[in-house]
């Protein structure tokens, strides 16, 4: 068995799920994969090299993945809640249907 | 080596179902399942620092994702069918073939490193660590942020 295949298998799930699915938690779900996906190289080739090094990136790159996914996740509930929307073609269509002077301040923000 | 197999079957299964799945608590289960095995496989990689820090975040990470999947799910959320489910279950058995029979040819230098994961955290990433440090903050502060304009405009 080779971790690069398995690395490679899962992040292509994650790619097809952000590609394919609108749902805001899905989509979030999908980068989770993809993040995941990533931090496995970090520590399976520091195993492979018995280097610590390995196990440092990715203990750095979990916390970052971590602040990320917290500050989508109030995002997205702040946008359910404000405009009770979980799909991200709706938010869109939202947004071309805005007048322009609207669309503009949605812009600048 | 049959330990790793059934690891990386089960990620690849929970990784199809987590997309697959309609309703977003199975989703957010499956994501958890996948989380638990890969720290399992980092345990068995000799990583136990990676794995405990992967176990924690997945715990927080799946905690927060079931609150928000459960405050954010309409009652009228479509069902994942058996036939649907069946179909996943045949698309991750397939995906997970070449991750048992493949191979790539991969050229790794073994040299043993006379460092700690301690000494490599904090001696020789330590501005990264702190540069981390305030990445959380900065993204502690937006979440707060952004939940308190949502509360001030009510």
């Amino acid at each position: 068995m080779d971790y690069i295949i398995l690395s490679v298998t899962i992040l292509a799930i994650g790619i097809v799920g952000l590609v394919t699915k609108h749902d805001l938690i899905k989509m979030l779900i999908a980068i989770e994969m993809i993040t995941a996906a990533a931090t496995m190289n970090f520590v399976v080739f520091g195993s492979l090299m018995e280097n610590p090094l390995g196990q440092a990136f990715s203990i750095l790159a979990l916390s970052v993945d971590a602040c990320v996914t917290a500050v989508a996740l109030a995002l997205a509930i702040s946008v359910f809640k404000k405009l009770n929307i979980r799909d991200v073609r709706e938010l869109s269509e939202i947004k071309e249907e805005l007048p322009q002077e609207e669309n503009r301040t949605v812009e600048e923000n | 080596m049959w330990f790793e197999t059934v690891l990386a079957i089960g990620m690849v299964t929970s990784a199809v179902f987590a997309i697959y799945l309609k309703e977003t608590v199975s989703s957010v289960l499956s994501l958890s399942t996948m989380m638990i095995l890969l720290s399992m496989l980092y345990f068995s990689l000799n990583a136990p620092f990676a794995a405990i820090f992967q176990l924690a975040l997945g715990t927080g990470t799946a905690a927060i994702f079931l609150l928000a999947g459960d405050t954010l799910t309409k009652k009228s959320d479509a069902k994942t069918s058996t036939k649907t489910k069946f179909v996943g279950l045949i698309a991750s058995a397939i995906l997970s073939v070449p991750v048992i029979v493949g191979t790539v040819a991969t050229q790794t230098v073994t040299r043993s490193f006379d460092l700690s994961l301690s000494s490599a955290l904090w001696d020789l990433r330590a501005i990264d660590v702190l540069a981390q440090g305030l990445v959380v903050l900065t993204a502690a502060l937006g979440v707060v942020i952004l939940l308190k304009e949502e509360r001030r405009q009510k």
